[in-house]
């Protein structure tokens, strides 16, 4: 009879504790649209010399079980990711050049695949400082834009922040190249 | 002692047991969560007092859908998941709008009206094989109405309102079609 009523215990409790855990699993808080994707950025060479054509990288990390739209999305109504700039006198843009992004299918859209970039893409601006750039430390201030889904809801559209810091020189400065495990990603899987 | 902490435990995990069956159940009017990892509706709210405006411009009151089993259904139009439940929600509204049904589309577009308007008058869905326009009431929505429904963080999120105006379920992520439709049926036949 004890060892009836022991294990009758064990059995509630391991119930018990399954029960909890689906209580929990049920309530995953929400995440808000800006902290599925963490995007920094880099620039190609420090200092820039006046005159030089450089790039910046933004590199796009895009958290587990999401993804956002390519820069070229499969409908017209999607919104695409995209990088925009704003550049002060003297920087030049040149090109943006986005990564391809994949073809997927979701629970969602079973049928139709989506154009999509998840995990880890990079963003490329080339520019170039021209003779009349501002000398010195400066900040180029860069709007990401973005709209992230999981496999059965979507976030709204944002826009977030990305700046990068900038050292101008004169012409003829000597330049270090920066982050080359980077920038050696720029000719590939590009896009346009 | 050892009597005690085997009585103590028992009831522990009976309790526990309890709570985590009563989650597994299915229950018209009971909260519960979608397979997309919605959170549990809680004892029934009242609906909020929102009014929204429509295409056009004209003001309606969720309170004026009193009487009717209402799906107020959040969703925008550079949604996927949302457009793949709209044919469902077509069909819900013609199936059951005789018995006292409505979906209520709330478009969530930033832009308002200025997109989801073409959007809606253009965009077709296969409903039974045939090409079909979103043909439940549609209207706009905004962060203040957002705010209203205890914030929304992802489209679609659909709300099940009684009749009465309480609250039955909230779904976040795209519904299970055969659990909405029974959920509806029970809510209608009540």
């Amino acid at each position: 009879m004890r060892k009836r009523v022991q294990i009758g215990c064990m059995l509630a409790g391991v119930f018990g504790l399954f029960g909890w855990a689906s209580i929990t699993h049920a309530q995953n808080p929400p995440q808000p649209a800006t902290s599925v994707v963490k995007p920094h950025a880099y620039v190609s060479l420090e200092p820039v010399p006046r005159g030089k054509e450089f790039e910046v990288a933004v590199v796009v990390d895009i958290a587990r079980g999401y993804h956002v739209n390519s820069h070229k999305p499969t409908d017209p109504y999607l919104i695409p990711t995209t990088v925009s700039p704003q550049l002060s006198a003297g920087l030049q843009a040149l090109d943006t050049i986005y990564p391809k992004g994949k073809l997927e299918k979701f629970a969602f859209s079973p049928d139709t695949p989506l154009d999509v970039y998840s995990g880890s893409v990079t963003i490329f601006l080339r520019l170039s400082a021209q003779a009349n750039t501002a000398l010195g430390s400066s900040t180029i201030p860069i709007t990401l834009r973005y709209q992230a889904c999981n496999d059965s809801a979507c976030l709204p559209p944002v826009k977030v922040p990305v700046d990068v810091k900038l050292e101008v020189g004169t012409a003829g400065a000597k330049a270090r190249n920066m982050h080359p495990e980077i920038f050696a990603k720029a000719s590939e899987n590009s896009a346009k | 002692m050892k009597r005690n902490f085997t009585a103590l435990s028992l009831a522990a995990g009976l309790l526990l047991a309890g709570a985590s069956f009563s989650g597994c159940k299915s229950n018209a009017l009971s909260p519960s969560v979608n397979a997309a990892g919605g959170k549990p509706a809680g004892p029934m709210k009242e609906e909020p007092n929102v009014a929204f405006k429509d295409l056009h411009g004209a003001s309606i009151s969720l309170a004026s859908f009193k009487g009717k089993v209402v799906l107020v259904n959040f969703w925008a139009t550079y949604c996927e998941p949302c457009r793949t439940e709209i044919p469902w929600l077509i069909e819900f509204q013609r199936k059951y709008a005789s018995k006292g049904f409505s979906v209520l589309g709330v478009g969530m577009d930033d832009e308002g009206a200025k997109v989801v308007q073409p959007w809606v008058q253009t965009t077709t869905f296969d409903v039974n094989g045939q090409p079909t326009l979103m043909d439940y009431p549609i209207v706009i929505g905004d962060d203040d109405i957002a705010d209203k429904f205890g914030g929304l963080w992802a489209y679609p999120t659909s709300f099940l309102v009684t009749r009465d105006g309480k609250i039955a379920k909230k779904y976040i992520g795209m519904i299970d079609k055969e659990d909405l439709e029974k959920q509806i049926q029970a809510l209608l036949g009540s």
